[in-house]
């Protein structure tokens, strides 16, 4: 299944990519989770924004997930359902279908707004660091996601560090723009996985309190968000199972709608 | 040659009015000529013999001009002359004294060469036939007693405003001519026509005697710079340097702009042709608000004649304002991001924006004030014309209501602020701009029709007008500008957009792959503002495709943004008519008021309050003028050389309706090192339009006889026979002697 998927993705990537040389379209990779959603109708529609997600190397963290690394978690489900959202909730002209992009090329630099997940397991090539300083010092946003506890903080830590050996993690203030652009989430909760159906907690690992933490640029603007200790791509994938429970769905909507629009802003 | 072929001098032809003396009609004349041709011409055909072809008409023509001549000068032709009276004239002499002409030219300066002109023969042969009266001018007449007196110190020339004088005193005089010595270096700009047309009135001729040569022989002279009289601090500016030289031609020269003597821009040029204008313009940073004195220069060249012409100043108020733009953009895009950083990092700008996030929400940022235009887009005039510029994004026609369209028109048109439409999805032709009351603020045709905004990757290229702008003005080098350009990232999206409008000018192309090209940046003025079309939204690349530290973007942005504001004018502009008062202290100072509306006051409190170059304060009223309402003039003395700011404030009642600066300088001395040349065409023109002669230094001796030719003055008529010139003789003598040797060669004599 998943060879079919790959083969059928690599061959509609290559005939658009010689049609449109210069930007890279849609283009399907297997998903590691096992709610496979279709190929909407539009995927191929050029717009302003594409949910771009990032295809990072989990390196020596990656043995928990296997060969492919943990990008793909909660891909592609989680990024076509958010975008429904974006599509239905903003006038930002929205592609039904995600971007995935990877740092070893230049063609992230197209797809200014980059999503993460699973950065506790990220393991990024010295050539990849040098990309993604470039890519947000250029005005890239970067929104990290669904990492929890203090042993995943390190290996992120340790990845994000080699990207800004200078720049300090800190706290965002509840009177940044970033929580107020679009809608006013001044009072947050913490967002849990899917976990929460089995065990009944919010929290996974010892990362109890959440953190909405950020790298800044020189003029005072966010370059890396950074959603520690809950994970917002499993209440965008899951936002139409009724065991999910709405008020964290909604939250992270419109966490990530605020995210998109601050970095089309700022 | 011509006196003696003709008799008389040219001046009695050129004067004079042709008569016939006899009585007989002139109409006998002609019939006696035609009978005499009608009667040749049955004597040849009857007695041609062996001519044949074309040969007895020529005969034929050659008997009859020969006929005509002789009947011609039976009726006794002549020229009738007004001459003036000896002795009961008076000629007026003025001899110029600035110190233009104490320039030496081989062994003498050109006064001494004047002095030498009249002592010599002019004014003896002058004093025979009529009373003199000598002058020297500067600036204005003045009578002398000889040419001993003159000291070519002057320090500016007015020929008008001296033979203005000179005729003005001798009203009750018989004035029968002027003599003007000059190398006609006037430092006024010339003889204005009221001055021509006053000594036009009074038939006086102008007689004119040119000193100087007419180039120099190695010189190289700036005669002009032109800079904005307003900038913005931090923004870029144009210096056009316009020169000429002499006898360097292909050589190099260094042209500079200093700001109290600190060198701010510099160029490298080659010199064109010997006295070929040349212009080359040089770019700077117009640096921190305040009023700024500019040298402009070009180093001396070795073996330079005068190098007092090779540098001049100029004025420019670097203003305090902060322009302020609005941006309405219809959705959220990276175009608006990234434009916002670029206005951001600007000093001397405000971008304040107004983002259609969602439906009905409008996320606003840049405004000092957190409820201003908290409502959405104005409605009222005080509310948009609070600002100087306006950028239109990505957001429908409909969008606006009509009074909004209504509003926006008036902006430019009334207001005098700046609007940039940018492309879009919702923009142009596809947000229904082509069938809007706005589609006639837009400089280009836009298509009726739908399907016109692109995402497609695009390349794109600079017009030459384009390559000569400011906005697209990365490098100062031009040439470094254009190649830059060349290797810039293409553009993510574009419109399609019909051809420019009439007037308009295209700055950059669009070049879609298969298709035609089209104008993607293009500007206009519309009313007392101006309007652009960018055509795209996708700029944005020239930043994420370039390195973080490339600042193309940023400066492009920024310098199309000071285009829509920097000549936006605010509630209250100052200007005076001449920034540099070279050799004169009047100065007019002019303001316009207007209210938050910008509708003109025509009641307002309006003062001038003039710091000048000693630190010294004065204020004057400015009083209302009748040719429009809400314009202010008031006349000031400036009593010393040096730099002026005039600070003009209105008010009306208690309200301040607003300042505005305006500065001037005056130089005393300075006008007189430029355009040292002698002016042959400024002394021909006006010796041609009053009925004188022009005379190099070199002929002048005919003037004493031919000055008696004048109309002015008290005169006598005369009339003066033509049949007994030498070359009537000669002509018969040729007619007759040609048809002789003809006749010979084809053996009919």
């Amino acid at each position: 299944m998943r060879r079919r998927l790959l083969i059928r993705g690599s061959l509609v990537a290559i005939s658009v990519t010689a049609l449109f040389a210069l930007q890279a379209t849609f283009r399907e990779f297997p998903a590691l989770e096992d709610d496979h959603v279709p190929v909407p109708p539009d995927a191929y529609e050029k717009t302003e924004w594409a949910f771009a997600r990032l295809m990072y190397p989990s390196g020596k963290n990656a043995s928990v997930f296997g060969r492919t690394g943990s990008w793909p978690t909660d891909y592609p489900k989680a990024d076509r359902q958010f975008v429904q959202g974006v599509r239905r909730l903003t006038r930002i002209h929205t592609r039904s279908s995600e971007q995935v992009v990877d740092l070893d090329g230049d063609e992230v630099f197209n797809w200014p707004w980059l999503y993460a997940v699973e950065m506790g397991h990220s393991s990024f090539t010295d050539a990849q660091c040098a990309k993604l300083r470039e890519y947000l010092l250029r005005g890239g946003f970067f929104m990290c996601d669904d990492f929890h506890g203090s042993g995943e903080w390190n290996v992120f830590l340790e990845s994000i560090q080699r990207v800004f050996p200078d720049r300090p993690i800190v706290e965002i203030d509840n009177h940044d723009p970033i929580f107020h652009v679009l809608y006013d989430i001044g009072d947050r909760i913490q967002v849990p996985g899917i976990q929460y159906w089995y065990t009944g907690r919010i929290w996974e690992k010892d990362g109890k309190t959440p953190h909405w933490r950020a790298i800044y640029d020189d003029h005072g603007r966010v370059m890396v968000a950074i959603c520690f200790n809950q994970d917002n791509g499993d209440a965008w994938e899951w936002a139409d199972h009724p065991r999910y429970p709405e008020r964290y769905t909604s939250q992270a909507y419109r966490m990530g709608i605020n995210y998109i629009i601050y970095a089309m802003t700022h | 040659m011509f006196e003696f072929l003709f008799k008389y001098p040219g001046a009695v032809f050129q004067k004079g009015q042709f008569v016939l003396l006899a009585s007989w009609p002139v109409w006998i004349l002609a019939l006696g000529v035609i009978a005499a041709a009608g009667l040749l011409l049955w004597h040849v055909r009857r007695n041609r013999g062996s001519l044949t072809g074309a040969r007895p008409l020529v005969i034929w023509m050659l008997e009859t001009a020969m006929i005509a001549l002789l009947l011609f000068l039976l009726w006794h032709p002549a020229i009738s002359i007004a001459t003036l009276r000896p002795q009961q004239n008076v000629v007026a002499v003025l001899v110029d004294d600035s110190r233009s002409m104490a320039i030496q030219e081989g062994s003498q300066t050109r006064s001494a060469q004047a002095a030498a002109v009249l002592d010599n023969k002019l004014l003896a042969a002058l004093g025979k036939k009529f009373q003199v009266r000598l002058y020297r001018f500067g600036k204005e007449a003045e009578r002398m007693q000889k040419t001993s007196q003159l000291t070519a110190s002057a320090p500016a020339t007015r020929l008008g405003d001296s033979l203005q004088q000179v005729l003005a005193e001798s009203s009750t005089l018989p004035l029968g001519a002027v003599v003007l010595l000059s190398d006609g270096a006037d430092n006024s700009g010339g003889i204005d026509l009221d001055t021509i047309s006053q000594i036009r009135q009074r038939r006086i001729p102008v007689h004119t005697i040119g000193f100087g040569r007419e180039k120099a022989e190695k010189d190289i002279e700036i005669t002009d710079a032109v800079l904005p009289v307003h900038a913005l601090a931090d923004s870029r500016l144009s210096a056009l340097v316009t020169f000429r030289q002499y006898g360097y031609a292909g050589q190099k020269a260094l042209v500079s702009v200093r700001d109290a003597g600190k060198v701010v821009a510099s160029r490298e040029v080659q010199l064109k042709a010997d006295g070929a204008p040349q212009s080359e313009p040089l770019l700077f940073n117009a640096g921190l608000a305040g009023p700024k004195t500019l040298e402009i220069s070009i180093d001396p060249l070795p073996g330079e004649e005068n190098r007092n012409n090779n540098s001049l100043r100029r004025l420019v108020d670097v203003e305090t304002r902060k322009p302020r733009i609005l941006y309405m953009e219809g959705e959220p895009r990276w175009e608006f991001k990234f434009i916002r950083r670029a206005a951001e990092d600007d000093r001397s700008l405000q971008l304040a924006s107004m983002l259609r996030t969602t439906q009905n929400k409008i996320y606003r940022q840049g405004f000092d004030d957190p409820h201003e235009l908290e409502e959405g887009f104005p409605a009222k005039p005080e509310e948009l014309f609070a600002f100087d510029g306006l950028i239109v994004g990505s957001a429908e026609a409909n969008y606006f209501t009509q009074t909004q369209q209504d509003l926006i028109k008036e902006f430019a048109n009334r207001r005098g602020g700046g609007i940039l439409f940018l492309g879009g999805r919702f923009a142009l032709a596809e947000g229904g701009y082509a069938h809007s009351p706005l589609a006639e603020l837009l400089p280009v045709q836009v298509p009726d029709t739908k399907g016109t905004f692109h995402r497609d990757y695009s390349s794109f290229e600079l017009t030459a007008q384009g390559r000569a702008s400011l906005i697209c003005r990365l490098l100062e080098d031009p040439e470094r500008n254009a190649v830059r350009w060349t290797s810039m990232p293409q553009i993510a999206n574009y419109n399609d957009v019909g051809e420019a409008k009439p007037g308009a000018i295209v700055l950059m192309d669009v070049l879609p792959a298969g298709r035609h090209r089209m104008p993607l940046l293009v500007t206009e003025n519309y009313g007392r503002g101006r309007t652009a079309v960018f055509s795209t939204s996708g700029t944005w690349r020239w930043v994420m495709s370039q390195d973080h530290t490339d600042v193309t973007h940023k400066t492009f942005w920024q310098q199309l943004m000071r285009y829509l504001v920097s000549d936006s004018p605010s509630r209250v502009a100052a200007s005076t008519p001449r920034a540099v008062l070279a050799d004169e202290t009047k100065v007019t100072l002019h303001a316009e008021v207007r209210d938050k509306a910008f509708k003109p006051v025509p009641n307002a409190v309006v003062e001038a309050h003039i710091v000048g170059p000693d630190g010294a304060s004065t204020s004057v009223e400015m009083t209302p003028l009748p040719t429009g309402e809400g314009a202010y003039a008031a006349d000031w003395s400036a009593e010393k050389p040096g730099s002026y700011v005039a600070e003009i404030v209105a008010g009306r009642e208690k309200e301040e309706l607003g300042r505005a600066i305006a500065i001037f300088r005056r130089e005393d001395g300075v006008a007189e090192n430029f355009h040292t040349a002698q002016n042959r065409e400024l002394l021909g023109k006006l010796a041609d339009e009053t009925g004188g002669r022009y005379y190099s230094a070199a002929n002048a001796g005919k003037l004493a006889d031919e000055i008696s030719y004048s109309e002015a003055g008290i005169t006598t008529r005369e009339t003066k026979d033509l049949w007994d010139m030498p070359a009537v003789f000669l002509l018969a003598l040729l007619l007759r002697g040609s048809e002789w040797v003809l006749r010979r060669r084809w053996g009919v004599v």
